[in-house]
């Protein structure tokens, strides 16, 4: 059932007429996505206490461009409502308690998984960054070091780093913005290279929330936004998570 | 602009490779190769068999073996890094030599190889040069999770980003992506093996277009799919 209900979502985007989709998706009540419910996703989301370490904050190796914008949006956190997302090692650490809707939920036996975008450990090498994000706007920030292990081109990043990137911070921002789980489409127009080791600000916005889908939109450019490095739009599927069942 | 394009220039420096003892115009001579650690490691062909690679995976590697016999398909080797030369040439031709980083160099690695064996990209890409078809067999180790059980969307963008490139590539030689379009209408299982296949639809100037489905083992199921532009670079014009 699950199976061909998530066929029905996944083509929402281009059969608007199949609406027999409300009925047969999990309950979803646009009211829910607001209110209480964001509440109590946040605290989930955004434990007061945790041992689990928190890869969003500055190391050696970020560049003093990451570090003095990371401190600029720190005193936005006390000022003007935003918030600095943790970033644990795993997405299962973010969503403790809680599971994929039953049909799409897998077993979990793979041993150690990572999320792709702290799959690299070693400080500096891989994806460092961290994301601000502000809940009445529905904006995010993220500050992105692509480093050497993420090469494409001889002294660039790949763009499926930044692609991957864009998805991640699309991804946290529609989950926190609207309960979205699962990317429905990407588009990404490249503009320039990213040099390896340097600083990519990246701009999200929730564009619109419709027929259960969230639409947002993203430019990534250098600090003194003089250099584009590229633009895209993310659309991602809502669907709520369900409750741990007791073991 | 950009992007896998250190793996396509890798493999080309194998495909089309001078005889040995034969370098190409304006490099340095190459040192003796001595068999360093490091050095074989950079050398090992990563697209073959390993412990990690599945039932799945090593079964589709035998049948597109069996395609190669004819030489219509061709396995295309991929390493996990730039051999120096390879770079130098990148560099002198399109980057502003001002800007050229050398302490960078020596820690880099092409991104779809930066893990060990099953933990991360796990792929072998096989070409076939009369239909401009590339089709990259991929399994997503645990490294590359997304949502919980399932891979992470930007690791599949990263392969897709990867196969259409090296199939815009044999086509245009050295080529930047300008647009990657990728819908996605199933979410793939962690650590299952997939099949990337994409295809050259239209050459227009310097702009390459190519399309790509992403499918099950059995061909049964549609992950995803997605259109991308990529533009062939202008040696006249510097990239930065």
């Amino acid at each position: 059932m699950i199976r061909r209900c998530f066929q029905v979502a996944a083509r929402l985007g281009h059969h608007r007429g199949l609406l027999e989709a409300p009925r047969i998706l999990p309950r979803l009540n646009p009211a829910s996505a607001f209110g209480s419910s964001t509440d109590s996703m946040f605290s989930r989301f955004l434990p007061e206490k945790t041992d689990l370490k928190d890869y969003a904050l500055p190391n050696a190796s970020w560049c003093s461009d990451m570090l003095s914008l990371y401190q600029e949006f720190l005193e936005k956190t006390k000022s003007s409502g935003w918030i600095k997302l943790p970033s644990f090692k795993s997405n299962r650490d973010h969503i403790q308690g809680l599971k994929l809707p039953s049909g799409l939920a897998v077993s979990s036996d793979k041993g150690d998984c990572r999320i792709f975008t702290r799959c690299i450990q070693v400080e500096g090498q891989g994806f460092e960054y961290v994301i601000f994000f502000q809940p009445s706007q529905k904006k995010s920030v993220c500050l992105f070091q692509p480093g050497p292990y993420l090469e494409g081109p001889p002294g660039f990043a790949h763009g499926g780093s930044l692609a991957a990137m864009m998805d991640e911070t699309f991804s946290k921002t529609a989950f926190l913005a609207g309960e979205g789980l699962f990317t429905l489409s990407l588009n990404i127009r490249f503009k320039n290279l990213i040099p390896v080791g340097s600083l990519v600000v990246m701009d999200v916005e929730v564009d619109k929330i419709e027929d259960q889908k969230l639409y947002m939109s993203c430019i990534a450019h250098s600090r003194d936004q003089q250099t584009v490095y590229a633009k895209s739009s993310g659309v991602f599927l809502q669907l709520q998570l369900e409750e741990e069942s007791p073991q | 602009m950009l992007r896998s394009c250190a793996a396509r220039l890798r493999t080309l420096g194998v495909v089309c490779r001078p005889p040995v003892g034969r370098r190409l115009p304006g490099s340095e001579p190459r040192p003796e190769l001595r068999s360093f650690s490091s050095e074989e490691v950079i050398l090992k062909d990563c697209s073959v068999p390993n412990p990690s690679w599945n039932k799945d995976l090593r079964l589709l590697f035998d049948q597109f073996m069996k395609k190669c016999e004819d030489g219509s398909w061709k396995r295309l080797p991929s390493y996990k890094r730039t051999p120096t030369e390879r770079i130098q040439d990148f560099k002198t031709r399109f980057l502003d030599p001002k800007l050229m980083k050398e302490e960078q160099m020596s820690q880099a690695q092409l991104f779809t190889r930066s893990f060990d064996d099953g933990l991360g990209f796990e792929y072998v890409m096989f070409y076939n040069d009369i239909e401009k078809r590339m089709v990259c067999l991929f399994q997503g180790g645990p490294y590359l999770e997304g949502p919980p059980g399932f891979i992470h969307g930007g690791a599949i963008a990263t392969m897709i980003d990867a196969t259409v490139g090296m199939c815009a590539m044999m086509a245009g030689g050295i080529v930047m992506t300008a647009n990657l379009n990728i819908n996605y209408k199933r979410p793939i299982p962690l650590c299952s093996v997939v099949m990337i296949n994409s295809q050259l639809d239209k050459v227009e100037g310097r702009k390459f277009f190519v399309s790509c489905n992403v499918q099950s083992v059995d061909e049964k199921t549609l992950y995803s799919e997605a259109t991308s532009l990529f533009i062939k670079l202008n040696p006249d014009k510097s990239l930065t």
